[in-house]
């Protein structure tokens, strides 16, 4: 094991937990695996992985300009992997985007409709088109290697300057569109960030992070495979990188203070730290490091400067694709760990086919060699196993495939079932309903519940006889049941059948033959139904019906009975008109007892909730 | 071009309205669920009732602009506005990018989370009933005409008109008459209304002028960068033909 297996390794682990989390997205939405909300339907797959993946790609068409249209040749060592981690950076953001799509399948859409008002259209045109012209710049290097295809290779080459020009042209169009996505939400935009000329500022941020990109990614390939980066190549990007850090800086400030916004930058609000910290990371201290001959020419030096320039870069795509909206919408939203896997899967697939390609194309110079493929070593017999273990090169494919199936297993046990099974709902277990006469019906707890007024039920429907029409009376030592013993989740039917104690030789101690007939299959759907044998389960007179095992969900039960019996009513009490709406249970003002000593309604203040009703109905026939 | 206008001081918040969209717009029962904003719409609830206190009953809905922001922000046209004033929703373009919600000041579109296939959802302003000659659902069964339906022009006079009539009881603004360009669902009301968009006041211009500057200039943009990388590669090159001659030395023009 050494510095790039256990990476694969670790790489290896964490596509193969994301796969497993992709997998349950696609078969049960993103409310079952995401945190988003209505009010932020944008998170970490949009803030991070497009916003800043295209950012971080913005690598391959800055080094391309300082190549082949400056034409400083001393850089063409680091133009191949620039160029492919770019392509790659592209891959990653597609196919995030196609996993934060609800609809990925109807991407091609924005190829036949147009509606050119669209930044967004813009962006996806150009990335589609900017990943094409990449795919077009790197493939002479894999082409290569197979001489069959020279005339290809030879082709392309000859195409490679407009090619590079329509790469730059392409990326300077979108790269600055990200930032137009964000001028229509000049409400929600924490004043700060929202700029009108965002657009500019993306573009002159994308040239800062790709030049250091690229330094990145020399210095990472240089530590795994332990060869020498390109040390004076990368304070020369460090020297260009202050002038473009410097000229964002001075954008930047100029246009908060001539829209008048210096004050924000001081008030204390945590949007205001963000911002310095955001100022500090990305410009401040990467400008003095790199400006400095001593920290620039020190490797050092280089790695902090160009991490900082990369996540402060990150951290700025982050603060403008949603972060800084929380105080406008007035959400809460942090990723959930599904989100942050699959985040880290692309992430770490790509740098697996990154790993892959360096290894097996001329990218480099000097090609890196795996230290563990020695070809020229024999496989190995297991006596105790009996089977060959291959050579070492291929144990490595094997440790990757098992840890990949393992952490793909464990994904999918760590799956929330509640997540899957109410498909983000919160299970809601219902409260009994409290209050002697009037009861006060408030299966969910959320304080909004409905008066029902029992005494006048009772009076107007028969007094004892009554009781059958809502209660069922049957369970054993049934007295006063309320609804909530069997019906026990307000929005999801329950099991109310216990099979355990029906088989139990210390409750009805039932032989399975006794529901379960002989010859087929023990299951739900084919054993005898209650009511065959519990034939006072419906008392006649009854409104209720028994179908299923399940106990229908509270917010069901109460709905299908009430509503059934006043539509019923109606007809024949024309002097109460409002009897079967939604008002005639549902107070439109919570009940006096949670008023408070002002005579305010002091409910719900623990969620901040406004007053509204919350109609349960089932669409009204 | 026709409206709604609700008028907050007649409506009783008996939710007729709500319901009868329900069933128009064959909508399931609404559940309450972790992504919801607290302000009663969902995927499942195209209007709602906030009840603020007074009482005072606020239908919320959709307001179709007059410039929509989600349609402008739509990369594939899947919402649109018709002639009749509604912004309807084509779920066959959707690619399910959420930028509507995004761009919407009001924070209207509700997306169907729970879903495997997801689609957007919003009022629609009963637009096949309009097409059909009738008015919406939630217009036509309220039993106060707290809400009603009509061309915008008259709806705006009449408005104006109940204000003139009682400049104590109303604020004396129709909310909704110029904001962000004007919109379709229009309201008077004894209390401000500022809480149903994201920001207190939203000022007149419409949300599309935002990015159109920008969208506009993207042939530039694209054009002039390439002319300005063919100028400068042409500059470098002949400079260096010109150096061979002299000394090459521009080599440190860019450190």
């Amino acid at each position: 094991m050494n510095r790039v297996h256990i990476t694969k390794l670790i790489l290896w682990m964490i596509t193969g937990f994301a796969v497993a989390v992709g997998i349950t997205r696609f078969l049960y939405g993103l409310g079952a695996t995401t945190n988003l909300t209505d009010a932020t339907p944008w998170g970490l797959w949009i803030g991070f992985d497009v916003m800043a993946g295209v950012a971080l790609a913005g690598g391959g068409f800055v080094i391309t300009a300082i190549v082949y249209i400056m034409r400083r040749e001393e850089f063409h060592p680091i133009v191949k992997p620039a160029v492919l981690t770019a392509f790659l950076g592209y891959l990653a953001v597609i196919a995030s985007l196609l996993v934060d799509l609800g609809l990925p399948w109807n991407i091609w859409h924005m190829m036949v409709f147009w509606n050119p008002h669209s930044p967004l259209f813009e962006v996806g045109w150009c990335v589609m088109l900017y990943t094409t012209v990449l795919l077009l710049e790197f493939s002479p290097v894999p082409l290569e290697k197979v001489s069959r295809y020279a005339k290809i290779r030879n082709f392309l080459l000859k195409f490679r300057f407009p090619l590079v020009m329509l790469g730059i042209m392409l990326s300077t169009l979108h790269q600055s569109s990200l930032g137009s996505l964000f001028l229509i939400m000049p409400f929600k935009l924490y004043p700060l960030w929202y700029s009108n000329i965002l657009p500019i500022q993306f573009f002159i941020s994308a040239v800062a992070l790709g030049l250091m990109m690229v330094a990145l990614e020399s210095l990472v390939s240089s530590y795994l495979y332990r060869r020498p980066a390109e040390y004076h190549l990368i304070a020369k990007l460090g020297k260009t990188v202050v002038w473009v850090l410097l000229i964002y800086f001075i954008i930047k400030m100029t246009d908060i203070v001539i829209s008048d916004k210096q004050e924000l930058l001081f008030n204390g609000s945590w949007e205001s730290i963000l911002f310095i910290t955001e100022i500090l990371i990305a410009i401040i201290i990467p400008m003095i490091i790199f400006s400095t001959r001593r920290f620039r020419n020190n490797p050092a030096g280089q790695w902090i400067g160009s991490i900082l320039v990369v996540s402060g870069m990150v951290f700025n795509r982050i603060n403008v694709g949603g972060l800084t909206m929380l105080r406008a919408t007035g959400d809460s939203y942090f990723p959930s760990w599904m989100e942050l896997s699959v985040s880290a899967g692309v992430i770490s697939a790509a740098i697996l086919i990154f790993l892959f390609a360096i290894e097996k194309f001329h990218v480099w110079e000097t090609p890196p060699r795996d230290p563990e493929a020695e070809p020229h070593k024999l496989p190995r017999f297991d006596t105790a196993s009996q089977t060959w273990l291959g050579i070492p090169a291929v144990a490595g494919r094997t440790k990757y495939t098992l840890i990949f199936i393992l952490s793909f297993a464990l994904g999918l046990a760590l799956i929330p079932s509640p997540n899957i099974r109410s498909r983000g709902i919160s299970l809601a277990p219902v409260a009994p309903a409290r209050g002697g006469d009037t009861l006060f019906i408030d299966g969910n707890r959320d304080l909004y519940g409905v008066s029902f007024n029992h005494i006048r039920h009772i009076e107007q429907n028969g007094n004892k006889k009554s009781c059958i029409i809502c209660h069922h009376m049957n369970i054993p030592l049934d007295k006063q049941s309320g609804c909530y013993h069997c019906h026990r989740m307000m929005y999801e039917s329950y099991d109310a059948f216990g099979h355990e104690w029906h088989s139990h030789k210390s409750g009805a101690n039932l032989a399975c033959g006794k529901c379960h007939l002989e010859g087929q299959e023990k299951n739900a759907i084919s054993a005898k139904k209650c009511d065959q044998c519990h034939i006072d389960l419906i008392p006649p007179g009854a409104l209720i019906t028994i179908e299923q095992y399940n106990a229908p969900a509270y917010v069901d039960a109460m709905h299908i009975l009430c509503v059934k019996c006043h539509r019923e009513k109606v007809p024949s009490l024309p002097e109460k008109p409002n009897l079967a709406r939604c008002t005639a249970c549902h107070e439109s003002i919570p009940p006096d007892y949670l008023k408070d000593t002002e005579g305010n309604h002091n409910v719900n203040t623990k969620n901040n909730r406004p007053y509204f009703n919350r109609v349960m109905l089932p669409g009204l026939k | 071009m026709k409206a709604i206008l609700t008028d907050i001081t007649k409506c009783i918040g008996c939710l007729e309205c709500v319901s009868a969209c329900k069933s128009v717009n064959s909508l399931e029962m609404d559940v309450p669920r972790i992504w919801q904003k607290n302000d009663g719409l969902s995927a499942d609830n195209w209007t709602s009732i906030i009840q603020k206190p007074g009482p005072h009953y606020i239908r919320k809905q959709c307001r179709h602009c007059l410039e929509p922001a989600c349609a402008s922000a739509c990369p594939v046209g899947a919402l649109s506005r018709t002639e009749e004033g509604a912004v309807v929703y084509d779920s066959g373009k959707c690619l399910g990018c959420r930028y509507c919600m995004m761009a919407c000041p009001y924070g209207i579109p509700r997306y169907d989370w729970d879903k495997a296939i997801p689609y957007i959802r919003k009022c629609i302003l009963c637009h096949p009933r309009i097409l059909q000659g009738k008015q919406p659902a939630c217009t036509e069964v309220c039993p106060v005409q707290a809400t009603i339906f009509g061309n915008r022009d008259e709806l705006l006079a009449e408005a104006h008109r109940r204000i003139n009539e009682n400049p104590n009881k109303y604020i004396n603004k129709v909310f909704g008459e110029t904001e962000i360009g004007g919109v379709s669902v229009l309201y008077i009301s004894d209390i401000d209304l500022g809480f149903l968009a994201y920001k207190q006041e939203l000022g007149s211009l419409p949300l599309p002028k935002t990015t159109s500057a920008a969208m506009k200039s993207v042939p530039f943009a694209f054009v002039g960068m390439g002319a300005f990388m063919y100028g400068l590669n042409w500059v470098i090159k002949r400079r260096e033909k010109l150096g061979d001659k002299d000394k090459p030395n521009e080599d440190n023009k860019h450190e």
